[in-house]
């Protein structure tokens, strides 16, 4: 979600960045104690991959496609910690070295992202795949599409009760939560869908073999 | 048939790929691209395939030129893609269908041919892969990717093979298969290689991209292959120090990348 | 040291420009921002309002809508909020452009060596995906249906996934040989 820098409050960013920051040392110490030395090199390959698999098409009926976000399908096969690590590091690289999505956005993009879209993913992923491996692959990718765009939008609904004049004009982004969780919601429910789909292919032809 | 005119690439960064690239290739000829590592050959083949517009000049097959207004007419595309095909140096790119069966037959069913069974499995025992039809393309090895690949392509009866170091992810048994194979085939083809010993078995002209990114030769190939001082300006060939015995000399060396 | 109080700088007057609420101050940020630009300042400019114009409208746009229904809609806070915008992406591009990102993170070697690995890595993976794209496209002869698009898209993302698999494996092995993972050649080595 590029959503630029300006219309988030340092009551919601500041707060927002310490605790990305405490997850990111949580996931760090979690995954040197689970993976070995050649966890730097994974993280890489890794973060180079997501950066990329955010190009891929997601096709929509009528011919166009948008982007997808390959969270649900990281999250399965890496887990919701070392997701919620390459897609910082991919934030961060979008925001320092490309100028794209702001860094008042990271971390609440990294929270919501890689951080609550990977664990509803996971979560939705382990509930089902037991008794329906299909539709926990399903799930997870619909998961990882709706509830992050769901944090988005209370976070930016929020805004206008948090920071406001005293006459009540809004300092930063200007519609409450009526307007934001339909306009955002709506959206990412539809297009779940269709990340739901790519991440139930993707995983069954990667373990077809 | 196909034909470069004037042909320039440039990356949206900048760097020149291609400079003014000039030829033309006749119905069924056979020809070999010859250059060195990051000449611009891959490219070259991109932009005669329609995929990447050419930054200057022109492609035109069959009189028509290639640009995005005729590949934006359906009939023209189709024949267009039918025609002329391409095998990426990777085959792992072009191959995405659950099995192999369906990778092969993608094409004649995107074009609602009759009889996509039979179509498939002739091709299929042609390219000698018929065992693999039920397999998933994600687990073939390279080599049998890569006839998979030709495969897909072949079913279309296309008229230009345009085919990127396809023996680079072969053996030497499959190598030798595929250059008998490749000199069986009526089409025209355009072969890029680096690999020199193997040049002069696909064909009997060369083009050469030199480190310029200029076409440095056209014509026939053997005059090239002895001709010392064009294969060193190519960077096709090196000399260095060596020993017989006793003595020290030095002379030039072909050497196998692949 | 230039690069870590860039980032010193910038991060403060990130801050700073989010909790400062009067547009003429903004707009001196900006009058101040587009001079340590320099040369670059119009470029810088030109590509930032084109990164930004789209949600800007919208969002300002919207809000100006909001009157056509009976709310309170103020002109001050359209000027505050794009003026804020504008200058909080020109900060950062004219960030990004002056920036060494490598030696701002320096401060931690395995920070440095994975922002380095990570933009060497990114590049053969965007060759890879563009490959990808321009294959399917070759072997395209229609208007594909929806069920053979998935299909594309979702081998594309295998394939990068295989990609990933085998690069990790070289470069540990790469780095191994090199040893990289002496334990007293990381800062913070694990132990285990």
């Amino acid at each position: 979600m590029h959503i630029p820098d300006g219309f988030l409050s340092p009551q919601t960013y500041l707060p927002a960045y310490a605790l990305a920051a405490g997850g990111w040392v949580y996931a760090a110490r979690e995954l040197r104690r689970r993976v070995d030395e050649t966890l730097l090199p994974r993280l890489a390959v890794l973060t180079a991959l997501a950066f990329v698999l955010m190009s891929v098409m997601l096709p929509l009926p009528g011919g166009t496609s948008v982007h997808a976000s390959g969270i649900g399908i990281l999250a399965v096969i890496f887990g919701p910690w070392l997701t919620f690590a390459v897609v910082s590091l991919v934030l961060l690289l979008q925001a320092l070295v490309l100028g794209a999505g702001g860094v008042t956005v990271l971390p609440v993009n990294a929270l919501a992202m890689g951080l609550g879209g990977s664990v509803a993913a996971c979560l939705g992923y382990r509930l089902l795949a037991p008794r329906w491996e299909r539709a926990g692959l399903f799930a997870a990718g619909w998961l990882a599409a709706v509830v992050p765009a769901a944090m988005v939008a209370v976070v930016l609904g929020l805004q206008p009760a948090i920071a406001h004049r005293s006459d009540g004009q809004p300092l930063f982004f200007p519609f409450g939560l009526s307007v934001t969780l339909p306009a955002v919601l709506v959206p990412h429910v539809i297009l779940g869908l269709g990340e739901g789909l790519l991440t139930l292919l993707v995983v069954s032809f990667l373990r077809r073999r | 048939m196909l034909q470069a005119i004037e042909v320039s690439y440039r990356l949206p960064e900048g760097q020149e790929i291609l400079r003014a690239i000039d030829f033309r290739l006749a119905r069924e000829e056979k020809v070999v691209l010859l250059g060195a590592n990051g000449t611009g050959k891959s490219t070259l083949l991109k932009v005669l395939n329609g995929l990447l517009p050419p930054t200057t000049g022109t492609v035109c097959y069959d009189g028509r030129v290639i640009d995005r207004a005729a590949l934006r007419e359906a009939a023209f595309h189709q024949r267009f893609r039918r025609e002329v095909v391409l095998l990426f140096q990777n085959p792992d790119t072009m191959l995405f269908n659950p099995t192999v069966f369906d990778e092969i037959a993608f094409g004649p069913r995107q074009l609602g041919l009759d009889d996509v069974d039979g179509r498939v499995h002739h091709w299929a025992g042609e390219l000698g892969v018929a065992p693999l039809l039920e397999r998933t393309p994600f687990g073939l090895s390279g080599g049998e990717k890569q006839r998979v690949c030709l495969a897909a392509l072949l079913i279309l009866e296309p008229k230009v093979l345009l085919l990127d170091e396809p023996t680079a992810n072969m053996d030497p048994r499959s190598t030798g298969w595929l250059v008998d194979f490749l000199a069986d085939l009526k089409q025209t083809t355009l072969v890029t290689t680096h690999n020199l010993s193997l040049a002069g078995e696909f064909g009997d002209r060369c083009l050469v991209l030199g480190e310029d990114h200029r076409l440095l030769y056209d014509g026939p190939i053997q005059d090239f292959l002895s001709d010392h001082d064009r294969l060193t300006a190519a960077n096709l060939v090196h000399r260095h120090r060596h020993r017989h015995g006793a003595t020290e000399h030095s002379h030039f060396h072909i050497h196998e990348w692949d | 040291m230039k690069d870590r109080l860039l980032l010193l700088g910038y991060a403060i007057a990130v801050i700073a420009a989010t909790s400062v609420h009067n547009p003429w101050w903004l707009a001196a940020g900006l009058l101040l921002v587009a001079v340590l630009a320099g040369r670059q300042a119009p470029t810088i400019g030109w590509r930032a309002l084109r990164a930004v114009l789209f949600f800007s409208l919208v969002i300002s746009i919207g809000y100006a809508a909001g009157a056509l229904f009976g709310q309170a809609v103020s002109l001050d806070y359209l000027i505050l909020v794009n003026i804020r915008v504008y200058l909080l992406i020109f900060l950062t591009f004219t960030l990004a452009a002056k920036i060494d990102i490598l030696r701002a993170l320096s401060f931690s070697r395995n920070l440095t060596y994975l922002v380095t690995l990570v933009l060497s890595q990114i590049i053969p993976f965007r060759r890879l995906f563009e490959d990808l794209r321009l294959a399917a496209e070759s072997r395209r002869l229609r208007r594909l249906r929806l069920r053979e698009r998935y299909l594309q898209s979702a081998a594309a993302a295998v394939h990068l996934f295989d990609r990933a698999e085998h690069d990790a494996r070289e470069i540990a092995l790469a780095m191994r040989s090199r040893g990289f993972f002496q334990p007293d050649a990381t800062d913070n080595a694990p132990g285990d």
